[in-house]
C-alpha cells in the first residue's frame, strides 16, 4: 500500500465547501444515511481508543466505503487498498467528527477525498484525461436523436447497471458515481474534480448517454433499429 | 428550471438537457412545460425515459453494499494501528 503524508491527510480531511444545494429529490444525503443503531455510541467509545467500537465501526461501513471505492477505482485491489487507507484515516481522525453530518456522510465524504488525492498522486488529471474530454471514437456516447433505436425497456436492472458503470471510461464514471449514486451536487463535484460545474454537468450528460448506449447492448434483442442518421 | 423556448430544434434540446436535469425539481417527462415539445419528438422523450430509469435506478446503487472487502483489509488496519495513536482521541488501544 501507498505512503501517504500527514499533508495529504489533512487535504483528504478538508471538508468539501458548505453549499446550498438547490431543492432536488435526491439532495440530502443526511436523509439518505439514517443514524444506524448503536453508530452514535460505538463512534463515541471509539474516539475513546475502544478497540472494539472501532470493529464495529468497520464491520457497520466496510461494505458500503469498499463497494465507493470499488465503483470509483473498478478495480478490486486498489478498492481494498483505499478501503484500508479510509479507515486508517478515520481512526486518526475520529476525534474530529462533531456530529454536524451524518457519520456515514462523512465517511463517504473522507473517502471521496482519498480515492481523488490517490489518483490524482497516480498522474490521473482527472478533468483533463483524454478518453474523458475527448474520448477515443469506441467510448464515446453516440449522438441518439435521428436514430429510431427502442428506448430501454422500462426500469433498469441494477446488476446492469453496476456492470455498466464498471465499463465507462474513468472520468465519466467519477462524476456519474458522485452525483447519480452518492448524490453529491455539480458544485461540489466541481470542488472536489477542481472543475467547472458546467464540465460536471457536461460529464454526467455524456455518462448517461453512454450508459444508455451499454444498457441496450445488455437488453433482449427488440425490433431492427432503421438506419441511425446521427444529427450533427 | 430555466427559461425554455418556445421552439427548439433536437439539438439544442439535446444541448440544454443537462440543465434541464441540474436544475429541475422533478420528473422532466412530466414537466408541462417540456410536454408539447415531448409529444411532438418521441426520441427525445425517450431519451428522457431512459435517463430517468438510469437515474432511478443509480439512487438504488447507493444503499447497495454487495460487495465486501477481503479479511486481508482488517488484518492490516489492524496491524498498521498497532503503532498509531488517534488524533485527539482517547488513550485506549488500537483494534486487538
Amino acid at each position: 500500500m501507498q505512503e501517504t503524508t500527514n499533508a495529504d491527510l489533512e487535504t483528504a480531511a478538508a471538508p468539501i465547501p458548505a453549499v446550498t444545494p438547490p431543492a432536488k429529490p435526491n439532495s440530502g444525503l443526511f436523509k439518505r444515511n439514517p443514524p444506524i443503531a448503536g453508530e452514535a455510541e460505538a463512534i463515541e467509545r471509539a474516539k475513546n481508543g475502544d478497540a472494539e467500537a472501532f470493529s464495529k465501526l468497520y464491520s457497520l461501513h466496510k461494505r458500503r466505503v469498499y463497494t465507493l471505492c470499488l465503483r470509483m477505482l473498478g478495480n478490486v485491489s486498489e478498492a481494498e487498498d483505499m478501503t484500508q487507507e479510509a479507515f486508517l484515516h478515520l481512526f486518526r481522525k475520529l476525534g474530529s467528527f462533531r456530529g454536524e453530518s451524518a457519520f456515514s456522510t462523512w465517511l463517504h465524504r473522507l473517502t471521496v477525498n482519498l480515492v481523488l488525492m490517490h489518483l490524482r498522486k497516480k498522474g490521473l488529471n482527472l478533468v483533463s484525461l483524454e478518453e474523458t474530454i475527448n474520448p477515443s471514437e469506441e467510448d464515446a456516447p453516440k449522438r441518439d436523436f435521428g436514430s429510431r433505436d427502442p428506448m430501454l425497456a422500462g426500469s433498469v436492472d441494477r446488476v446492469a447497471l453496476e456492470r455498466a458503470v464498471a465499463s465507462l471510461p474513468p472520468g465519466y464514471r467519477m462524476v456519474f458515481v458522485l452525483h447519480d449514486v452518492e448524490g453529491f451536487e455539480h458544485n461540489e463535484i466541481a470542488t472536489m474534480l477542481e472543475c467547472s460545474t458546467g464540465n460536471s454537468k457536461s460529464q454526467l450528460h455524456k455518462a448517461r448517454l453512454k450508459l444508455r448506449e451499454l444498457l441496450r447492448q445488455t437488453e433482449p434483442i427488440a425490433p431492427p433499429a432503421q438506419i441511425k442518421e446521427a444529427v450533427q | 428550471m430555466s427559461q425554455i423556448p418556445e421552439k427548439m430544434t433536437l439539438a439544442e434540446f439535446e444541448q440544454r438537457l443537462p440543465e434541464f436535469f441540474a436544475t429541475g425539481t422533478g420528473s422532466i417527462s412530466d414537466d408541462p412545460r417540456l410536454q408539447a415539445f415531448l409529444l411532438e419528438n418521441p426520441d427525445a422523450a425517450a431519451l428522457v425515459r431512459d435517463f430517468e430509469s438510469i437515474v432511478e435506478a443509480a439512487k438504488g446503487l447507493f444503499a447497495v453494499g454487495d460487495a465486501e472487502p477481503s479479511d486481508a483489509v482488517w488484518q492490516n488496519i489492524q496491524n498498521e494501528l498497532k503503532s498509531v495513536p488517534p488524533e485527539g482521541g482517547g488513550q485506549g488501544s488500537a483494534p486487538a
